[in-house]
């Protein structure tokens, strides 16, 4: 699964806020279902060419958000969205995209349109 | 509970009158990978080449593996593999002689069959050769023929197949094409994974260090500047661009003030270690009309960050 995720090693967003917003993109988008399993934190690291930290990194942000859940020895699984919390980290992710596509619009002319 | 790999105390070498490295003080935990960055001439290949051993130090003292640099005895020196900057390899000998002669340092062959039980299989022949058959080199052809990037590549095959449990390279990546640097980065991946490993590696390309390290050292004029994971170099090292009505405060006093940079109406702060409460804070009481803070990337992080002080540009647009 990892072949769709890109790492732009110039970019101002640590790799391991890219992982773990590209995965969060797919499972937004349905890409990835509740129940599926994420690749294992060495085979990413090893097929992205990344620090294996990076990836556990990522796993945990998702984790602390709530979209995924860790089984011991077992592995990282999409949770159910039925049980998913959002919190904190969650609503200002959401917030900051919020903001670009807000100023985006804006630039548009979209304002105009309301009144 | 981390041990420590690579250590390094006060580490203090002068060249004649020319201070080299100055007090460095290093310490790498096992299992990282430590991109190691600094401008040239900062101090990096002699730091590197004093924590082998290969030169002495005019004061302070390194330990690797729990054994002073110094004193480095052989079975310690198995347990470490180190990437010359440039790949320098034995020229006259092909790469069949180079592999007979690298493996002769690891003599496993050589010990009695109850001895052998405690020396882990070190020198593994059939991962030489998988590494030579996919950089598709010519095993005969001697070392001088071979272009740089095939040197480079024998030379990254040679530092792996000991699976050292401490890999030291200096610039391995100069001056490589894309697609064998990330070679580099695979192979330190790869290593990295094997438990307990570790790697120190010098780069002057940014964009790698960021994609493999998980620590860096920051090395600028013979000074260590930073030691830390990437994560905190990242968080630390930001850029604020704040605007005001009429004019900017003649004082900026903020915590952890770097570079301060003045235009009519903005001003430019590059801060480390400031939280964004406190840039909050400081914009408000100083009238800042707004207030960004910039996420700057790596490379951005680094020149701004080893900069002198008061540096500018070097060329400057002038409206005429």
């Amino acid at each position: 699964m990892a072949l769709w995720i890109q790492i732009s090693s110039g970019s101002g967003q640590p790799i391991y806020v890219q992982v773990a917003e590209q995965i969060s993109e797919a499972i937004a988008k349905s890409e990835l279902a509740s129940g599926d399993k994420l690749p294992a934190v060495r085979k990413l690291a090893s097929e992205l060419v990344i620090n294996p930290n990076t990836v556990a990194r990522a796993y945990t942000r998702l984790e602390q958000a709530g979209l995924v859940t860790t089984k011991t020895g077992s592995g990282t699984y999409v949770s159910d969205p039925k049980l998913r919390k959002s919190d904190a980290a969650d609503i200002n992710i959401l917030t900051e995209r919020m903001d670009t596509l807000i100023t985006r619009g804006l630039n548009l002319g979209l304002r105009e349109q309301g009144k | 509970m981390t041990e420590t790999v690579l250590e390094t105390q006060g580490l203090t070498k002068y060249y004649g009158s020319t201070l080299a490295l100055d007090h460095m003080n290093l310490q790498i935990p096992r299992g990282c990978i430590c991109g190691f960055v600094g401008r040239n001439g900062a101090g990096k290949t002699t730091a590197i080449k004093l924590m082998l051993g290969l030169l002495r130090p005019t004061a302070g003292s390194s330990r690797l593996l729990g054994c002073d640099s110094q004193q480095l005895e052989p079975v310690i020196r198995q347990r470490i593999g180190y990437v010359t900057e440039g790949h320098r390899l034995f020229r006259w000998m092909s790469i069949n002689e180079l592999e007979k002669f690298q493996r002769a340092f690891f003599p496993k062959h050589e010990l009695e069959k109850f001895q052998r039980a405690f020396f882990p299989k070190q020198w593994d022949d059939k991962f030489f050769a998988d590494m030579i058959e996919y950089f598709g080199l010519p095993r005969k052809r001697k070392i001088k023929h071979l272009s740089n990037g095939e040197r480079a590549q024998v030379s990254l095959a040679l530092a792996l197949v000991p699976n050292p449990e401490l890999l030291i390279m200096d610039d391995p990546t100069l001056g490589l094409d894309a697609a064998i640097r990330r070679q580099f980065l695979e192979g330190m991946i790869e290593l990295i994974m094997r438990e307990g490993r570790t790697v120190l590696f010098s780069s002057h390309i940014l964009g790698d260090v960021e994609r493999v390290s998980d620590r860096i050292a920051v090395i600028d004029k013979g000074v260590l500047r930073a030691n830390c994971s990437l994560e905190e170099f990242r968080a630390a090292v930001k850029k604020v661009v704040l605007s005001f009505a009429d004019s900017t405060p003649a004082d900026v006093d903020i915590d952890g003030l770097l570079h301060l940079r003045r235009s009519e109406k903005e001003l430019e702060l590059i801060l480390v270690g400031t939280a964004d409460e406190q840039i909050a804070e400081w914009a408000k009481s100083n009238r800042a009309q707004n207030h960004q803070i910039v996420q700057m990337n790596l490379e951005d992080q680094f020149i701004e960050y080893t900069a002198p002080a008061n540096h500018r540009r070097l060329f400057r647009w002038e409206e005429k």
